[in-house]
């Protein structure tokens, strides 16, 4: 599984980090997405996809 | 048609039924709000959450509520500075980023969870050692909502009446465009002051986090930027989430099975709080204003026209959840519209989270015997207010 983020359009809501937390933080300054792992292992799928529909502002992918 | 909009003596939780016929199509239509602007209609999951989620095609600038609250007449002037809710693009990209880490950084709202247990506990210990029946609108809900966003932005209790005369008159369809800006000068006028206070003695609120954070960045911000926004969050804070605790109490407590469940096992108030946000989401729905030609399920739609979303009839597509007029406290959390979507979704949602989490955990695990003291029927709905919910609700416990 490989994750792709477009940094420039977060709005910093945390839903990321919070339903992700193994693959996504944010920065400790401006709450920005922060990717901790671009390919995260397959058990971590569900939680990157809740991720992707729950984040506000689309900045999440996944391209494979 | 006239927009639809909730008619909680008749059906206290559900949208107007007229929206589930929407939802199969046409889902946009032409609709007159009751501000007197004509507007679209988009009544379904996929094409709210495709509107909410452009701000390039749909601008925010005639703010939110221009449909149902006069006080937010679209079109009425420029948009004050720093009022961010009008802001589109990287301009409010630039004003947000100074407030997320304060209000939605994963690792601040595991440090400000214990305030908000503290300031629940405290209210629920109140309620215990007052007369019945008591009134846990005004008393308990508002009481923490407000405690609350007052002690993050580091307003003292002598001052918290200035969030309430302010919120009232904003979220008012009554208020006159003027009559708003005379009842909100009082509290704009206090956060000035605030905050050349914070910028001569930071402490460890919001505020002085905001003041120090920009400081370093390339545009600080204005201090009238700071007051608009601050003041935004201080006065959505505390009455819309107030609003959906005792809204969301009487659902629970109205559904059967639903409020039993959750005592039986207060864990669920996370699930609880993610459902209730889902089912009774906003329903008066947001304002946006095409900024070019385009479409929306084919539906022509021309740049200058506004489009209502319909968020808690999103919520109910048969699309996102089979059963999505079934309200369940256990339901697994996932993607809705009830924080709105896209840039300008909530920003508090976070606090929000943390706070009903809270207050139903608590309750449920101190107050199980916890009831309205009137019947459904007898309740008072907000009306003039985008903001829905009891105007009073009356409880017992044993
Ligand atoms: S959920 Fe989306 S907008 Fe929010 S911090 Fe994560 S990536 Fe950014």
């Amino acid at each position: 599984m490989k994750v792709a983020l477009e940094r420039d359009w977060c709005i910093g809501a945390g839903n990321c980090a919070l339903t992700a937390p193994a693959v996504f933080d944010q920065d400790p300054d401006d709450a920005v997405v922060v990717l901790l792992d671009e390919s995260p292992p397959e058990t971590e799928r569900a939680a990157v996809e809740q991720a992707i529909g729950r984040c506000p502002a689309a900045v999440i992918r996944l391209l494979s | 048609m006239l927009l639809p909009v909730p008619e909680e003596e008749v059906r206290p939780f559900d949208p107007p039924p007229v929206y589930a016929e929407l939802r199969k199509g046409p889902q946009v239509v032409r609709v007159a709000c009751p501000t007197g602007i004509d507007a679209w209609l988009v009544s379904d999951y996929a094409g709210v959450r495709e509107v909410l989620g452009d701000g390039r095609r749909f601008s925010t600038r005639p703010g939110q509520a221009a449909h149902v609250l006069s006080g937010f007449g679209a079109g009425d002037g420029e948009p004050v500075e720093g009022s961010f809710a009008q802001t589109d693009g990287p301009e409010h990209i630039r004003i947000r980023r100074n407030f997320a880490p304060q209000v939605s950084h994963a690792r601040r709202l595991a440090e400000l969870r214990p305030m908000v247990e503290r300031i629940t506990d405290e209210a629920i210990t109140r309620m215990l050692a007052s007369p019945q029946p008591y009134l846990l609108h005004s008393q308990f809900s508002t009481a923490i909502t407000t405690a609350v966003i007052a002690e993050l932005i580091g307003v003292p209790p002598d001052r918290h009446h200035l969030l309430h005369d302010a919120a009232t008159a904003l979220f008012t369809t009554s208020t006159k465009p003027g009559e708003l800006r005379t009842a909100l000068e009082p509290l704009w006028r206090y956060l000035y002051e605030l905050i050349a206070t914070r910028r001569a003695r930071p402490g460890d609120d919001v505020l002085s986090r905001m003041i120090e954070l920009s400081a370093d960045s390339d545009r600080p911000l204005t201090d009238a930027e700071l007051t608009a926004m601050n003041g935004a969050l201080l006065i959505a804070g505390f009455d819309t989430t107030a609003s959906m605790i005792t809204y969301g109490l009487v659902c629970l407590w109205n559904t059967p099975g639903q409020w039993e469940r959750l005592c039986a096992e207060p864990g669920l108030a996370v699930t609880a709080t993610e459902e209730l946000v889902r089912y009774l989401a906003a329903g008066t729905g947001l304002l946006r204003q095409a900024v070019e030609d385009t479409q929306v399920h084919g539906q022509p739609i021309r740049a200058g026209d506004y489009v209502v979303v319909a968020l808690q009839s999103g919520n109910r597509d048969p699309g996102l959840h089979a059963d999505g007029d079934t309200f369940d406290v256990a339901r697994k959390p996932g993607p809705h519209l009830g924080f709105g979507h896209g840039a300008h979704a909530c920003v508090g949602q976070q606090i929000a989270r943390l706070e009903l989490t809270a207050v139903l955990r608590a309750l449920a695990r101190r107050v199980p015997a916890l009831h309205p003291a009137v019947p459904l029927e007898q309740l008072e709905w907000k009306k003039d207010s985008v903001v829905r919910g009891p105007v009073e609700l009356p409880v017992r416990w044993s």
